[in-house]
């Protein structure tokens, strides 16, 4: 088995006397789509800003790439490829489209100061422009490149915000609530592009309420309870377990 | 996208603007170039301040660090002996250090703790100041600061000559500072902004580009303070004191913050109010009340700041003539 | 020593009387409309300037100078509220810009009503107290310290027990909840700006006497207030109060002991400690994680 692009291991967050994760380990096989499921206060959302560098694990360790990882800050973990997206619509609400994928090309768009204030980093510029235009087309957004961000439809900012990640040339991806408030049709047309985003060769990791798109879509699910591993295999074998149901119902003697 | 009207009457008013400003002190009076000098020193002031407040952070400090060129190149000159050009930029550099020194302690604070944090750094520096009497002066303060030296027969003491090395100072600086802004380093300054959160998540190092915009904007104040020290000849605390950052505050916010020129025409326009239209009607101790009086109106009655007049004036003198900008934006829209 | 220390203290107990005075009036502006007020320095220079016109020049009765100065003073704040805080409520720059506006007129209406030199008024009260071991407590510092004690204890049971301070201390904690309950946000600043203008003016006014006051008073206590209130803990009024005792104690001490200027740098760099290791202020809320 190829070694997993991302793992976490033993991790442990607390705040406090509370304990929002507990000893969770689990692996992400690289080009797959791995989901991250679990009822409310599961832990899921800490788990993720744990990965993603906005809290340091006060136990246990986060691998990436092979590499301890843990604690280090988005900023640098974006640098080597692991980039996440924020519920809602995070976006520079007051630029055109076109600008906030721009700033996400900023680690490809290096160029030295001098020529900044010169005006000499036009080819780097350029090509970071090219880029930015390519990933819009790719997300269906081509054409809206010069609208400002905030008049986009919901669905269209979702995919923005996307597009936004994609810049910044992850590895990985880690999806915080894609799904939140979309009706069916945003819903199958996110699926096809987080597909597609996994199709350039892109992992992805998702956080997720949504079951549909969470069963449609992934590889391989981590179930998560009261901060700890409740169970993790293929969509089918999660959807059956009993303990999955249990959690997410309450006791199944109730259920009738 | 500018077109290329748009970019014919930039030009035009540029060129006019610049032809003003050469030949401005040969027209005023000798009182009136003195305060040309300082007015353009204000200018660099107020636009390096500008680019701080891009990352959305409002120090209270920025005078205090236009000091720190001022004392810099004042002991650099006067107690090393170094070539006053020289001693200018070290002081710039000198204020550029302090920022950097002082980003570790003022950027663990966000927007409000920043701005009453960066002024108790400014206090300390100018009590410093105001306490050792070696180096720096004490109350009273560096004095028989060296001039700019001659070069060949072109002697900088007359006031109108000083102007006119400041203004080759200043325009370059403006120049730079324009292009950050424009830059992509802009792009990031002004994502810091708005998403410090998301731009991290690409990848932005969000305390280096504070720093960065910090340092900066120090260094531009340094050198504006480096450009006061060695025309005016002294230096003291109290030249640096709160009263004079809250001019700049009042220069950028009335003149307007959406716009790289606001500034410009707020410190511009406020100076020609208080130190031209207001002494000339020889009510010099009403002054101040007559200047409150006319912030408190702009703020009511412009609250968008003096640059969005520039839009209305642009409008005026468009819709006399035929307008090209429109009829392009009606081909676009129709296609 | 030891009555030098005594004397100190004293000292300090008259210092924080008048700055809490003037720092409680800062916070319950900040706390209630959400606006920093940098005329407040100005407002405790036109109480003493009040007493100057009434008590100094047309020999009123020392109290009703003050009485008088603590009403026009409060006025004032209303003049602010109304004119200026109000139409900007949505622009906190805005704000900041007019409340230095009214500062130089105010500023400048005493330069022209009273000349910039210092005027010296002649104390009602020579008296004094002689405390143990030759320690000094004059009587007209003991009317500060008493105004401030009485003064900020009405505060309190007007904030903590009738309807108006519930009100106001509702505002300050969330304005739309409060609005959404039928609180009147008009007349909750008209009464937050009017008190906090007050206590300001009153501090200016039973202080003149004690000072030498000059148009351009109002400058070093702005800087002081909103070290304290950043010591404190900013819309903290209790916080206030324990930061300006702080403060005028580690002032006056280092002062008396060593030197003014280094008695500043103390008092800046406390309170750059205090942002760096608790910015919400040493009896602010705890900060997030």
């Amino acid at each position: 088995m190829t070694r997993p692009i991302l793992e976490v291991r033993d991790l442990s967050r607390h705040f406090g006397g509370l304990i929002a994760v507990n000893h969770l380990s689990f692996a992400v096989q690289p080009g797959s789509i791995h989901g991250l499921i679990g009822p409310n206060g599961a832990g899921k959302t800490t788990t993720f800003n744990v990965i993603s560098g906005f809290y340091a694990p006060t136990h246990g360790q986060v691998i990436y790439q092979g590499r301890d990882v843990s604690g280090t800050k988005t900023a640098r973990l974006a640098a080597v490829g692991l980039v996440r997206t924020f519920q809602g619509t995070t976006l520079f609400k007051e630029f055109p489209v076109i600008d906030n994928v721009r700033i996400g090309c900023h680690a490809s768009a290096r160029s030295s100061f001098m020529s900044r204030i010169l005006g000499t980093d036009r080819a780097v510029e350029a090509a970071a422009t090219r880029k930015a235009e390519e990933l819009l087309d790719f997300f269906g957004l081509g054409d809206l490149r010069d609208e400002k961000a905030s008049n986009l439809p919901h669905g269209h900012q979702r995919a923005l915000g996307m597009a936004v990640a994609l810049a910044a040339d992850p590895r990985i991806i880690l999806l915080d609530e894609p799904f939140t408030g979309m009706n069916p049709e945003e819903t199958a047309r996110m699926m096809a592009l987080v597909r597609d985003v996994r199709d350039r060769g892109i992992t992805v990791m998702l956080v997720e309420h949504d079951m549909q798109a969470i069963m449609g879509l992934c590889d391989t699910i981590t179930v998560m309870n009261f901060g700890s591993l409740l169970t993790e295999g293929t969509p089918q074998e999660v959807r059956t377990n009993p303990q999955v149901i249990e959690a997410y119902l309450g006791s199944p003697a109730h259920a009738a | 996208m500018p077109n290329a009207r748009t970019s014919i009457w930039t030009w035009a008013f540029g060129l006019a603007l610049l032809a003003g400003l050469l030949v401005l002190p040969q027209v005023l009076s000798f009182s009136q170039r003195e305060i040309a000098v300082l007015l353009v020193i204000n200018v660099l002031l107020v636009v390096s301040y500008r680019l701080m407040t891009l990352t959305g952070e409002w120090s209270l400090g920025h005078v205090v660090l236009m000091g720190v060129g001022a004392y810099a190149s004042a002991l650099f000159s006067k107690r090393l002996g170094v070539p006053v050009p020289v001693s200018m930029l070290l002081g710039a550099v000198t204020a550029g250090v302090a920022a950097a020194a002082l980003s570790f302690p003022l950027f663990r604070m966000k927007g409000f703790y920043f701005l009453i944090g960066s002024f108790a750094a400014g206090e300390v520096i100018r009590l410093i100041w105001k306490y050792f009497t070696f180096p720096f002066g004490g109350p009273k303060g560096l004095k028989l600061i060296p001039g700019f030296p001659d070069i060949g027969p072109i002697s900088f003491f007359e006031p109108e000559i000083y102007y006119y090395l400041c203004l080759v100072v200043v325009a370059i600086s403006v120049f730079i500072l324009y292009r950050i802004e424009r830059s992509r380093i802009g792009l990031t300054f002004h994502a810091i902004h708005w998403q410090d959160k998301l731009a991290e998540s690409v990848g932005v190092d969000t305390f280096r580009y504070r720093m960065l915009a910090f340092v900066l904007a120090s260094f531009f104040a340094g050198l504006a303070g480096s450009l006061y020290a060695h025309y005016i000849g002294t230096v003291n605390p109290t030249r640096f004191d709160v009263e004079e950052m809250v001019y700049v505050l009042i220069w950028a916010i009335v003149g307007g913050t959406a716009t790289f020129y606001g500034p410009i025409v707020g410190v511009v326009v406020l100076t020609i109010i208080n130190d031209v239209i207001l002494r000339s009607l020889g009510l010099d101790e009403a002054r101040p009340m007559f200047y409150g009086a006319i912030l408190i109106a702009s703020v009511l009655f412009l609250p968008d700041g003096l640059e969005s007049l520039v839009p209305k004036f642009k409008r005026m003198f468009g819709s006399a003539k035929s307008t090209p900008d429109r009829e392009v934006a009606e081909a676009r829209e129709a296609s | 020593m030891t009555e030098l220390i005594l004397q100190t203290i004293v000292n300090a107990v008259y210092a924080a009387s008048y700055m809490s005075l003037i720092a409680v009036g800062l916070v319950l502006i900040f706390g209630v409309m959400g606006v920093i007020n940098f005329a407040h320095g100005e407002l405790y220079m036109a109480g003493a300037y009040t007493v100057v016109a009434l008590y100094s020049l047309f020999d009123w009765p020392f109290f009703v100078s003050v009485a008088a100065g603590l009403v026009f003073v409060g006025v004032l704040g209303l003049v602010m509220e109304y004119a200026l805080f109000r139409p900007l409520r949505d622009n906190p720059l805005g704000g900041l810009i007019a409340s230095i506006g009214f500062l130089l007129i105010l500023q400048t209406t005493a330069v022209l009503g009273f000349g910039v030199r210092m005027a010296f008024i002649k104390p009602p009260t020579q008296a004094k107290i002689e405390m143990f071991d030759g320690v000094v407590l004059t009587h007209q510092r003991l009317f500060v310290i008493v105004a401030a004690v009485v003064l900020l204890t009405v505060l309190y049971f007007f904030l903590r027990k009738t309807r108006f301070g519930w009100a106001m201390r509702a505002c300050a904690q969330d304005k739309e909840a409060a609005a959404l309950q039928g609180i009147s946000l008009n007349q909750v600043s008209r009464i937050a700006m009017f008190i906090g203008a007050a206590l300001a003016g009153v501090a200016g006014a039973l202080t003149a006497p004690l000072v030498s006051p000059t148009p351009y008073m109002g400058h070093s206590v702005i800087v002081t207030a909103f070290i304290i209130i950043i010591v404190g803990g900013i819309g903290q009024l209790e916080g206030a109060v324990a930061a300006a005792i702080l403060y005028a104690f580690v002032h006056t001490f280092v002062t008396t002991f060593y030197d003014g200027v280094v008695a500043d740098i103390v008092g800046l760099v406390l309170m750059l400690l205090v942002l760096v290791i608790k910015p919400t202020g040493l009896f602010g809320a705890k900060d997030r994680a």
